[in-house]
């Protein structure tokens, strides 16, 4: 059994999908923090109680109290103390290396989505069949963001109003959405499924009912629901790349 | 050493049961007391932010003025909204924001309490922010509106149209744009919304909606 079957069997596997192909790297890095954190927990728990124990009160002996200035009792910060800081290193490493592979370095796009963050929806601009953004067959959903398995994808990530936080659990992704900047991203979904998507940045008054659905196909489903969905008459509506296509609404009234 | 006073088990258990049902009982005061008008007045709490406490809405956040709306209207929309037939447009950025909250509604009995709410608040009048010929418009909305609308803008429950007199011409005019770009109407479920697209595509250009505006606002709610 090598260390990711270990991971998957005792961690978040069970309770949310790893639909992602860095979803078990971030699973890997959370099971050493854990694992070390805890190890130190306890220790330091069982260390404090076992001494509170020793030295309580009892006949033919009142409570000692130290002030930890001599040496042989220092020794009992500074070696637990430099241990830890072994210990942080050990995360730290791996930790920008996960970093590194998720959010500096991206692989080369299969396709690229648009989201759209507002108070308080996701919306989504896909290609259509031809693959590319800003033409006539792009499909606009609301809610509903559809991929195909094994396809990388690299998103850009707008607010059409406050902060928000594009999150989708079971790829182990999140990623604030700042309003003003487009922010580029990626994921590559590796199982077939429907997966949430949360908003996890307080964002307003409904920001709980900020929901959306990730549906993860196989490429003759995707390629299925694409004819379905495309049409070139929404090509009349602005197929804008513009950050935050503003309501209809508020331009007119500003008017 | 101090002396503390041991309780026996029996007097923990009694207290214990006492906390218990004593905080059941708070915790129900809430619900037992609410009557249909509370239930729909606490409701309205959560529209407050954006529709005001007076209901009289918010342009900044296209949020309309819903001050004595009649119930069976804003039942419909909230139900539109609840069922996704309505704000689950791309471009329709006011209607998303109007989805989440109506899916706050749990049950059926809270929108109807809510609605029932909506329809006691005193109506509020805005001063207009379109210009138009109120005498054009009224041709116009005779030609196009007053059929279902009511000669006077009143409403027809009838038909499911909506009183447009006193309503803010802001807002009516946002959803004719979006009745005209299949923004608002475009689901098949939402019947009422279907029928309105090809009205409002009669009304063919901005001046001829901000003329209907005028002549609206010349109409006593």
């Amino acid at each position: 059994m090598d260390f990711g079957e270990v991971t998957e069997a005792v961690m978040y596997e069970r309770y949310i999908t790893a639909a992602s192909t860095y979803a078990h790297s971030i699973d890997h890095l959370f099971l050493l923090i854990a694992a070390l954190v805890g190890f130190w927990l306890i220790v330091a728990e069982v260390v404090l109680f076992a001494l509170v124990f020793k030295f309580r009160e009892k006949e033919g002996q009142s409570t000692r109290y130290i002030t930890g200035e001599e040496k042989e009792l220092h020794r009992w910060i500074t070696i637990p103390h430099m241990l830890v800081i072994l210990c942080d290193i050990v995360i730290i490493v791996p930790a920008i290396l996960v970093w590194y592979n998720i959010k500096q370095a991206q692989p080369p796009a299969d396709r690229t989505v648009r989201v759209y963050a507002q108070q308080w929806a996701w919306s989504f601009q896909e290609p259509g069949p031809d693959g590319k953004l800003d033409t006539d067959d792009d499909v606009r959903t609301v809610g509903e963001l559809h991929v195909t398995v094994n396809t990388t994808y690299h998103f850009e990530l707008m607010s059409r109003d406050v902060v928000h936080s594009f999150a989708i659990p079971s790829f182990r992704l999140k990623q604030d959405a700042l309003p003003g900047r487009t922010i580029t991203g990626w994921f590559r979904p590796n199982r077939v499924g429907t997966y949430d998507i949360q908003c996890t940045q307080m964002c307003g008054l409904g920001h709980a009912l900020m929901a959306g659905r990730v549906i993860v196909e196989t490429q003759q489903d995707h390629a299925a629901w694409l004819m379905r969905n495309s049409n070139p008459s929404l090509a009349a509506q602005p197929a804008a790349p513009a950050p935050a296509p503003e309501s209809t609404t508020m331009a007119e009234v500003r008017r | 050493m101090r002396e503390y006073k041991k309780l026996a088990p029996r007097q923990i258990a009694l207290w214990t049961s006492f906390l218990i049902l004593f905080g059941w009982g708070l915790s129900g005061c809430g619900l037992g007391s609410t009557s249909a008008a509370m239930r729909g007045q606490q409701l309205f709490q959560n529209c407050v932010p954006c529709h005001q406490v007076d209901g009289s809405g918010n342009p900044q956040v296209g949020a309309p003025n819903i001050a004595g709306m009649k119930a069976w209207y804003v039942q419909a929309q909230l139900q539109k909204f609840r069922a996704g037939t309505r704000g689950m447009h791309f471009s329709d950025v006011e209607g998303m924001r109007m989805r989440p909250m109506a899916l706050s509604l749990i049950t059926d009995g809270d929108v109807t309490a809510v609605s029932a709410y909506v329809e006691t608040l005193p109506p509020v009048k805005h001063a207009p922010t379109l210009t138009g010929d109120a005498h054009a418009g009224d041709n116009q909305f005779h030609l196009v509106c007053a059929s279902c609308h009511g000669t006077n803008g009143e409403g027809n429950a009838d038909v499911k149209a909506p009183r447009l007199a006193g309503v803010d011409d802001w807002y009516l005019a946002t959803q004719l744009r979006k009745f005209k770009a299949g923004i608002r109407g475009n689901n098949s479920k939402d019947i009422e919304g279907r029928l309105m697209r090809p009205m409002a595509r009669i009304l063919t250009d901005e001046d001829a909606i901000r003329n209907v505006m005028a002549y609206l606002d010349t109409l006593k709610p």
